[in-house]
């Protein structure tokens, strides 16, 4: 230890006497992160949690203003016309959702090209998708919170799609919707998910998934685990790849304030539910894929032929994805690793080509 | 509109001059502050002994050489044919009352050059003390260049009174000293020299970081120590000359950075806001860049490093200059110039007989206004600061909105009362009823694709008697039927007026 005289010194003494600091200095020294060509891949996760918390921080503050009901659009045209830099909080607070997702989608794949579901890291790939689909259920219930006419119409769109799950996918819509049609009552329920019931979900299971991240390490690609250990470098977790990890977290966090500050989030006209929806009426961008599968296999086959065979496709593939660990066990079954690699560029492609479709589709708007 | 329209598709005329500049400024501050840390590390490097920086030294000359003599230059001549093309009447304003101040910048110009190769080329071949007054010189007459240019640059934000009170007159250099060291000369020269300093110490840093750390990394270690240290002084001294700036900038035009706390308007209200509180990141990025990685470990300072620090300069210096830009509006020259070329004296009269009156464009002279008037008009007035279909694009700010709306807006633009929400950062619109009713007819259709209202009656003054005011836009509502918005209007001027179209575009 340094000059213990120093208040520094004897206030890091003082802490590390009761919290065991030095232990744990002297752990994260021990772990060493691989590095490689594809050593960039490894930051997405961190850049993923990085505007998870950004979301927390600018969401607590929205908290203060934000009233959910019948007062929800006007308290959301205070907070973006009204209280000081109340626009700045909401805009990087949807920037930092939509980042979110995008990051957690590089993150996803990049470990699936790396192959970073196998053995034994099963349990981290199943727990990332149960987080990226928690991620998109923030976003769709945030979307409807300010209540302008986009979100309304957009809720009313995406709640459909549930809704055309047979048997159950009504039922479904209306304990969701609080009722026949989008109301106050459905705010409050999705304010709900969105403050609480989603958080309580996410939070431990964030936590399971970086303790399994800090049990199994990062793990490594085929390329690099064919070369002799000799021949591997790596680098101390902590300054090291610490160091580095904060300097993404520093680009992500100018990137998001750019964004925030030229292309401020703006807010629609007051939703009204006897106006006709606007003609490019569309989800959220990560919603598209499964918007535009429905919206083909409606068109192939009309009526509720169409719906359900658009919706049993897309859970087909939701569904392979997720198993891929257990038909892509290890690196040794050669063949299965191709397959599954094949697998990963179809899902990509359709997810790519669904997405611009979507958009491309879209009547035009001035 | 005594002058050609320069008018820039998508991205509009404005925007042209603003990368243009964001350019120059990057690389002519560094010309001035690189000066200043040539000269200062070769006289450390001669006084301890340094051989081995002095051997660095000559080959980052070579670089300031080529970087500041070639694109400093090229962009600077590129500021001058940009805002020559785009406000005329602007930069016609400035070269009458500065044309002493620019005479003597090309002159210190002309020598900073010549003193720029002398340094890189005499290295090794006179005595290190010779040499070294050379890059003094240098880095003193790289200096005069700011200080005039400051001069004439911080004019346009504070001309003062003694000045305001002759403009117009024919005797305003008379008030050439008044004018030049104005209110915002001395904090805008203190922050300027303090990005001056700041980017020599970034463009040093990308370009030390390619040192090899294996080889060389002692010389390494210390050069980049010694680059990262001239960001301290911006750090230390900015917040205190920034302030000082804010203290002299006119009362009505610091609100509209205040404006943008508070609310979003409909974006471009609030630009000067978003665009300092993006300098303001990426300025506190830029420490905590140097502190953890340039200084805290140079010898893993990358080139990559470097350059995103130099792309984060470049986000910086375009979000500070933009907000100065932004804190002037409406006006080019304030109290004097607005943005879209009329002067503020001028209004009256050109409400009273006509914005087109005396333009040499005017293609319904000696006849009732029609579209083609209104055409003039937006062009004239509108397409300073806007484009029709990208930058402040005026179809999505008008969407939505039929005629009489649109009407509605160009009358509060025309009075421009004192509690007008367009009145800190939009120039009046001027000219006479049946201009103004021209040009909302014009609008219309640009963007509704036709007229949307019935024609307003503009005023029994504006149109002689015997002409009816119906036929005002007979010939655009017959092209409009046929085709759609913006053809229609294009159309009807290039088949009725050809030659006014093409004179009055470059």
């Amino acid at each position: 230890m340094p000059d213990t005289d120093k208040l520094p010194s004897k206030v890091y003494g003082w802490l590390d006497e009761r919290l065991g600091l030095t232990e744990i200095v002297a752990l994260a020294g021990h772990k060493r992160v691989p590095e490689h060509k594809h050593s960039f891949w490894y930051y997405w996760g961190g850049i993923t949690l990085f505007f998870f918390i950004v979301m927390c921080f600018t969401g607590v503050l929205l908290l203060l203003y934000y009233r959910p009901g019948e007062e929800a659009y006007e308290s959301v045209r205070m907070i973006t016309y009204e209280i000081h830099f109340g626009w700045l909080i909401r805009s990087t607070h949807s920037w930092a959702a939509n980042l979110m997702v995008a990051s957690a989608f590089v993150h996803m794949f990049s470990t699936y090209f790396m192959k970073a579901y196998r053995k034994p890291r099963e349990f981290l790939w199943w727990s990332g998708l149960g987080l990226l689909s928690l991620a998109m259920l923030f976003g769709f219930s945030g979307y409807l919170l300010p209540m302008d006419e986009l979100a309304f119409f957009a809720t009313k769109v995406g709640l459909a799609i549930p809704g055309t799950i047979p048997v159950v996918g009504p039922w479904i819509s209306d304990l969701v919707r609080g009722g026949p049609e989008i109301s106050a009552y459905t705010i409050s329920r999705f304010f709900a998910l969105h403050v609480v019931i989603l958080p309580a979900l996410f939070i431990p299971l964030l936590m399971f998934h970086l303790a399994l991240v800090q049990k199994h390490g990062m793990s490594i690609p085929e390329s690099e685990e064919a070369k002799p250990e000799s021949e591997r470098k790596s680098i101390p977790f902590f300054p090291n790849f610490a160091m580095k990890d904060l300097a993404m977290w520093l680009i992500a966090l100018n990137v998001l304030a750019l964004l925030a500050a030229v292309f401020p989030w703006s807010l629609g006209p007051a939703a009204d539910p006897l106006k006709p929806a606007p003609a490019d009426i569309h989800p959220e961008w990560y919603f598209m894929t499964s918007f535009q599968i429905l919206k083909i296999f409606g068109a192939w086959f009309p009526g509720a032929v169409g719906e359900f065979l658009g919706l049993a496709s897309f859970n087909l593939g939701v569904v392979l994805w997720a198993i891929v660990p257990l038909f892509d066990p290890t690196s040794k079954s050669g063949k299965w690793g191709v397959r599954a690699t094949y697998f990963g560029m179809f899902m990509l492609a359709a997810i790519l080509v669904t997405t611009i479709w979507g958009y491309a589709v879209l009547p035009a708007t001035p | 509109m005594n002058y050609p329209v320069w008018d820039v598709p998508v991205i509009g005329s404005g925007l042209v001059i603003a990368i243009i500049a964001v350019i120059h400024i990057l690389i002519s501050h560094f010309a001035i502050g690189g000066g200043l840390f040539l000269a200062m590390t070769e006289t450390k490097a001669l006084r301890e002994g340094r051989r081995d920086w002095l051997d660095r030294l000559r080959k980052h000359s070579k670089f300031f050489l080529v970087l500041t003599g070639v694109y400093g230059a090229m962009t600077g001549v590129g500021i001058w044919f940009s805002i020559g093309l785009a406000n005329p009447e602007g930069t016609s304003t400035l070269i009458h009352n500065f044309v002493f101040a620019w005479a003597a910048e090309w002159v210190v110009f002309l020598v900073e050059l010549s003193l720029a190769a002398a340094y890189y080329y005499t290295w090794g071949r006179i005595p290190d003390k010779t040499h070294e007054k050379i890059g003094w010189l240098y880095a003193f007459t790289s200096f005069l260049t700011l200080f005039i240019i400051n001069g004439i640059l911080t004019f346009k934000l504070t001309p003062g009174p003694e000045w305001l009170a002759l403009a117009g007159t024919g005797r305003e250099a008379e008030a050439f000293f008044q004018a030049f060291f104005n209110d915002g000369f001395w904090p805008s020269l203190g922050l300027r020299s303090l990005a001056c300093v700041s980017l020599a110490g970034i463009w040093s840093l990308v370009f030390f970081s390619r040192i090899d750390r294996e080889t060389d990394g002692e010389v390494k270690i210390q050069l980049i120590r010694w680059s990262a240290k001239w960001l301290l002084p911006a750090f230390l001294l900015m917040p205190f000359f920034f302030a000082w700036y804010l203290l002299m900038v006119p009362g009505e035009h610091r609100d509209l950075m205040t404006l943008g706390m508070s609310t979003i308007g409909s974006g471009a209200f609030t630009q000067v806001t978003r665009m300092a509180l993006i300098t303001l990141m990426t300025t506190a990025t830029i420490g905590l860049v140097t502190y953890f990685l340039a200084w805290l470990n140079p010898r893993d300072f990358s080139f990559g490093h470097g350059v995103s620090l130099l792309f984060l300069a470049l986000i910086a210096t375009a979000g500070a200059e933009g907000t100065r830009e932004m804190l002037r509006k409406p006006f080019v020259v304030s109290g004097y110039l607005y943005s879209n070329s009329n002067r503020l004296a001028d209004v009256p009269r050109k409400n009273a007989e006509g914005y087109l009156a005396r333009s040499p464009w005017n293609p319904d002279r000696g006849d009732r206004p029609t579209v083609r008037t209104g055409e003039r008009m937006f062009q004239g007035q509108c397409l300073s600061c806007h484009t029709v279909d990208g930058y402040r694009s005026m179809r999505k700010l008008l969407h939505g909105r039929d005629g009489k709306a649109i009407g509605n807006i160009l009358q509060m633009l025309h009075e421009n009362a004192p509690d007008s929400p367009y009145r800190k950062f939009m120039p009046p619109l001027v000219g006479t009823p049946a201009e103004i009713e021209a040009l909302r007819q014009y609008l219309d259709i640009l963007v509704n694709g036709k007229l949307t209202s019935p024609i307003v009656d503009p005023s029994a003054k504006a149109v002689p008697d015997s002409v009816k005011v119906d036929t005002l836009a007979a010939p655009a509502i017959d092209t409009a039927k046929k085709d759609s918005a913006a053809p229609a209007v294009r159309d009807t001027s290039r088949s009725t007026a050809p030659a006014a179209k093409d004179s009055a575009r470059i």
